[in-house]
């Protein structure tokens, strides 16, 4: 124990130097990206390296030769400590020129001058992208566009038809809206003696979204979802949480350890993607012969989906190579390439057409990927850019203490408002 | 405070001809003594050991096993290392390692030189500003490593040593408590054995290396050890000062697997056994000179 | 090491002779480690003090906001519950180290066959690193692994060590504990090497049992390496991160309370919205009361003696 202070570091890092290089505007590259496509990019992935290098070797090797004069270097960062990896290369001025950001990455990025302002750099290319995807890489109270945007994902939820049955359930009726999830969700409970929950996870942010709260007034100046929507989602949560509906071990929750329970039989419910179908079939071949696959419900209609993006960085000394390859990465023939090696979604206009996406036959996978798309088209990004992830901590400890019963719902809600606007005021 | 590191006549040696079982006084153990402290040796070993040996047997287990069952089982049906070679195709584990071994390697050399210099200083050298130095080391053990890594960073970039091996050893390359270590070593000598090579003639360098030095080789053992773990095992820094996938260590390659197929015990149990292991070996074989060093008095100063 | 604070006692007063020597050389020898630690460790702090007086963020510089950031300290129930769960964290992990590796040591410390392979199997834990020994402690304590089937074999039933507040902070003691009696038993293995036999030999001569030898020989004998153990524990258990935070998750535990200091200053600091001014205020508490704890420890030590 003594002797690991450098291990103990594991996650965590915290202070920069006064002196660190950051903030805006001291020289770097142009927002022109009109010059010829030449020079040496680096290229950063987040966590694709295990599964993707032959893709990402060959994705480079067709640009380089499309562009004879570039060379792109790619490097891939493992999952955890990204945004970490982040800072200190944002703060040390080494950012890469080319970098996979997700919506609340980019954010900060683009407040420090960062990031480039794509409408002004690569305006032209905005029509090639759907229009919400698009948005998605946009900071309330700035103007511009931070990142093109990258893959889309979103998915049905999965449930255990072998559970719904014997708590009595119809199998092929799994619940469609809110009101049938609850009082689905205490009768499999009660028949179980509190053995079968039916949710893993405490509610998010995104499940606030879904549920149709406020999230955020319309300046993005405030966050809002303290509202009477609000405060009933989370009192309804409480009641399952009492009845043992939700896990008793949510508080703790991974998205790891909630997709075991439901492997494992203990939860009868979980959102997942088309990617689940072949864990099912491998790890859990007995529940992936009672799989029962049904849309997300919201009271939106529209269903959330996860954005990531391509960021360019600002200060890039290669401004038309490095958005042209930003561009590159994320156009519709690449991306539809990308989404046949891995069950994610382009983000580009009229890929979602493509008759992989629209064609059944006959197999699981194919179903839940042809209904994942045809959502997709009216899909949100619920999680608001602004959110960051103090303020996701925040939100799920006052949920926590709801659920325990140490404050109201309403109460919860104000103080994980409250602490999200202070947390806002200050950045 | 200090337990003195004493340069003692190998007395106590075990007669190991001797058939009858002894203490380290050479004193006879009964038999009633020796059933019960085999008993709690043997409880200890299981708690001790018990854990990475379940690891390893859930590495070994195919993904026909259930690895979740009760009661568990706790060999493997039918042991394979089909999950060793997915870590291996994952992942490039031998170059990682082998960048791995670079760094702690290194870091074993600058941390056991450093620290014996520094140490000696410490202890056996009058200068002013001494008690000010011993200062500065003790504080820096107290700082919290968590509050300074980008700073760290920043520094290093400045250095134009960001992305490169270099880099990540230099930050532990003189760990604050190995210089202390080594400092209560030295003072815990006799001076009377510096003493005679001083009325040689023998400056303070010779003196260092001919006589102090040969008298605290099981505290450079010590240091040794914990120089490699911690270079071995560390996570953060590395991943914050390497770009160069091709740079990276065995760490920063085991969270790969863990991110990527966090949901399968059995691959991310080979892994931890594929970090662990080399440790274990490596310990085996200095363990001798190690407890040689504890023996003398040395880790404790 | 010693205590390094420890009154430098004139057990060896140096012979004027050794003392003359080229003025240059004590700083050659000490120059590697200083510049080490300097550049690297107290320089980079000394930035976490002038910081810890801004409003400074990840990626926006900060502007001078005096001690606002420790006045906001004391209204945080965040940091009140982290001090807890710190304080708690060296109550209940210090004692189990200064106490059990003495025995281990004990138990280690006769030369029967085998003996070393104990030793070093013992110290087995001490080598791995803390992010494996928390992967393999997980699915130890997973709700089906291997802890609970066993326990569910003999018909306790299965706990949620992962889930509770109060088991959650007990299983990452547990673990600490775990994986600290090694590094302590060689400490007390190289105190109890110089326990002059002759004192045993004389106890047991005058009758005393093991028991008693226990508390009249070998305690006092090895006092001093207690206080020693205890400083370092106690410095080390109050910088809690990895294990609560492998165990426990980044959100510390359910609704955060199992949050230590460390992961605080973590959770606040880290990222690219990082509270960096807010962050480092806390490192620099966290600096002091390890500062404090450490004299205390010695001074508790003195006070004794005295």
């Amino acid at each position: 124990m003594p002797l690991s202070r450098r291990a103990l570091a594991a996650a965590s890092l915290a202070l920069v130097l006064p002196l660190s290089a950051c903030g805006s505007g001291d020289g770097g590259g142009s927002t022109d990206a009109s010059g010829k496509v030449e020079g040496d990019i680096t290229f950063q992935t987040w966590n694709l390296r295990a599964n993707f290098t032959p893709y990402f070797e060959g994705l480079i090797a067709d640009f380089e030769k499309k562009y004879p004069g570039t060379h792109v270097k790619w490097v891939d960062q493992p999952a955890e400590g990204y945004p970490d990896k982040l800072s200190a290369d944002a703060a040390g001025g080494t950012l890469p020129d080319v970098v996979n950001v997700s919506p609340d990455l980019v954010a900060p990025l683009a407040k420090a001058g960062l990031a480039m302002d794509l409408d002004k750099a690569a305006g032209a290319y905005r029509s090639e992208y759907l229009a919400g995807a698009w948005a998605s890489h946009q900071v309330p109270g700035m103007s511009g566009t931070y990142a093109f945007p990258w893959y889309l994902n979103t998915g049905p939820l999965f449930y255990n038809k072998a559970l719904f049955t014997q708590a009595g359930l119809d199998p092929d009726q799994p619940p469609k809206t809110y009101d049938e999830l609850f009082s689905d969700a205490l009768r499999m409970a009660r028949k179980s003696g509190g053995e079968v929950a039916t949710l893993a996870n405490v509610p998010t942010i995104e499940d606030f979204g879904r549920y149709g709260v406020t999230l955020m007034n319309k300046q993005g100046t405030a966050f809002a979802f303290n509202d009477a929507k609000g405060v009933e989602l989370l009192t309804r949560y409480k009641k399952l949480y009492d009845a043992r509906a939700l896990d008793p071990q949510a508080l703790t929750a991974t998205p790891e350890s909630s997709g075991k329970k439901f492997l494992t039989g203990a939860v009868a419910m979980n959102p997942g993607s088309a990617l689940d179908l072949g864990n099912f079939k491998k790890n859990a071949p007995g529940l992936y012969r009672n799989i029962g696959i049904t849309d997300q419900i919201t009271s939106t209609g529209h269903v959330n989906m996860y954005v990531m993006g391509v960021m360019v960085n600002a200060r890039t000394r290669h401004t038309p190579a490095a958005v042209a390859f930003a561009h590159f990465v994320t156009d519709a023939r690449n991306q539809m390439s990308f989404a046949r090696k891995v069950a994610i979604f382009p983000s580009t206009s009229g890929s979602l057409n493509d008759p992989y996406f629209t064609k059944e036959d006959g197999t699981d996978e194919t179903r839940v990927r042809v209904a994942a798309a045809k959502s997709l088209k009216s899909a949100v990004n619920y999680t608001p850019v602004l959110f960051s992830d103090q303020m996701k901590t925040a939100l799920r400890n006052e949920v926590a203490k709801a659920l325990q019963g140490r404050e109201s719902p309403r109460q919860a809600l104000d103080n994980a408002v409250d602490a999200a606007d202070r947390l806002l005021r200050q950045s | 405070m200090s337990v003195l590191e004493r340069v003692r006549p190998e007395r106590g040696v075990t007669p190991e001809r001797e058939p009858r079982v002894t203490d380290q006084l050479g004193r006879r153990v009964r038999a009633g003594e020796l059933v019960w402290r085999y008993l709690l040796l043997l409880v200890v070993l299981a708690l001790a050991v018990g854990p990475f040996l379940w690891q390893l047997s859930t590495s070994l287990k195919g993904p026909t096993e259930d690895i979740y069952g009760s009661p568990p089982s706790f060999l493997p049906g039918r042991p394979t290392l089909h999950n060793y070679t997915r870590v291996a195709g994952t992942i490039p584990v031998w170059d990682y390692a082998l960048n791995s071994l670079k760094v702690a390697t290194a870091s074993v050399v600058t941390n056991c030189v450093g620290s014996a210099l520094a140490g000696y200083a410490l202890a056996r050298l009058r200068f002013r500003g001494r008690r000010v130095t011993t200062l500065a080391f003790v504080l820096a053990m107290l700082v919290p490593v968590e509050g300074i890594l980008i700073a760290q960073f920043t520094t290093m970039r400045e250095l134009g040593l960001n992305n490169t091996l270099i880099g990540v050893v230099l930050p532990g390359a003189v760990g604050a408590m190995n210089v202390l270590l080594m400092r209560n070593a030295f003072r815990a000598l006799p001076y009377e054995i510096e003493e005679a090579a001083y009325v040689d003639g023998a400056n303070a360098w010779q003196r260092f290396l001919r006589v102090a030095l040969p008298s605290v080789r099981g505290t450079v053992a010590v240091v040794a050890i914990f120089a490699f773990m911690g270079a071995w095992d560390d996570f953060l820094w590395p991943l914050i000062v390497l770009s160069d996938p091709s740079r990276f260590t065995l760490t920063i390659g085991l969270n790969y697997l863990h991110g990527t197929f966090a949901d399968d015990e059995r691959l991310v149990a080979a892994g931890t056994v594929i970090a662990v292991a080399p440790l274990i070996a490596l310990f085996a074989c200095l363990q001798r000179y190690f407890f040689r060093g504890v023996g003398e008095g040395a880790v404790k100063g | 090491m010693a205590a390094p604070t420890a009154p430098t006692r004139a057990q060896h007063p140096v012979p004027t002779r050794i003392r003359r020597q080229l003025p240059t050389s004590p700083w050659l020898f000490a120059a590697p480690g200083l510049l080490v630690t300097g550049a690297f460790v107290l320089y980079p702090f000394v930035s976490t003090l002038v910081n810890s007086f801004t409003d400074r963020r990840t990626l926006l510089p900060g502007h001078f906001v005096g001690l606002a950031n420790f006045r906001e300290l004391l209204h945080d129930d965040m940091f009140w519950t982290g001090l807890r769960n710190s304080t708690l964290y060296v109550v209940g992990v210090v004692p189990a180290l200064v106490v059990l590796p003495l025995l281990l040591a004990l138990l280690v410390q006769k030369n029967i066959p085998g003996i070393t392979f104990f030793r070093s199997a013992f110290y087995t834990p001490v080598v791995a690193s803390v992010v494996v020994v928390g992967l393999i402690w997980v699915w130890l304590l997973d709700e089906r692994g291997l802890v609970n089937s066993l326990l569910e074999t003999v018909g306790v039933g299965r706990v949620g060590f992962l889930s509770d507040q109060w088991l959650l902070l007990l299983s990452a003691m547990a673990v600490t504990v775990w994986k600290g009696l090694g590094y302590y038993m060689v400490i007390y293995l190289a105190a109890l090497a110089n326990v002059p036999r002759e004192l045993h030999e004389a106890a047991a001569v005058d009758g005393a049992g093991p028991v008693r030898r226990f508390f009249s020989v070998t305690v006092p004998a090895v006092r001093s390496t207690m206080v020693l153990v205890a400083a370092l524990s106690s410095v080390a258990a109050f910088k809690v991160f990895s294990e609560v935070y492998l165990m426990a998750g980044p959100s510390g535990g359910p609704a955060g309370e199992d949050t230590t200091l460390v992961m605080l200053v973590q959770r606040t600091g880290t990222g690219l919205t990082g509270r960096v001014g807010y962050a480092s205020a806390l490192s620099v508490v966290v600096f002091a009361v390890t500062v404090a704890l450490m004299l205390l420890v010695l001074r508790a030590d003195r006070g004794e003696e005295a």
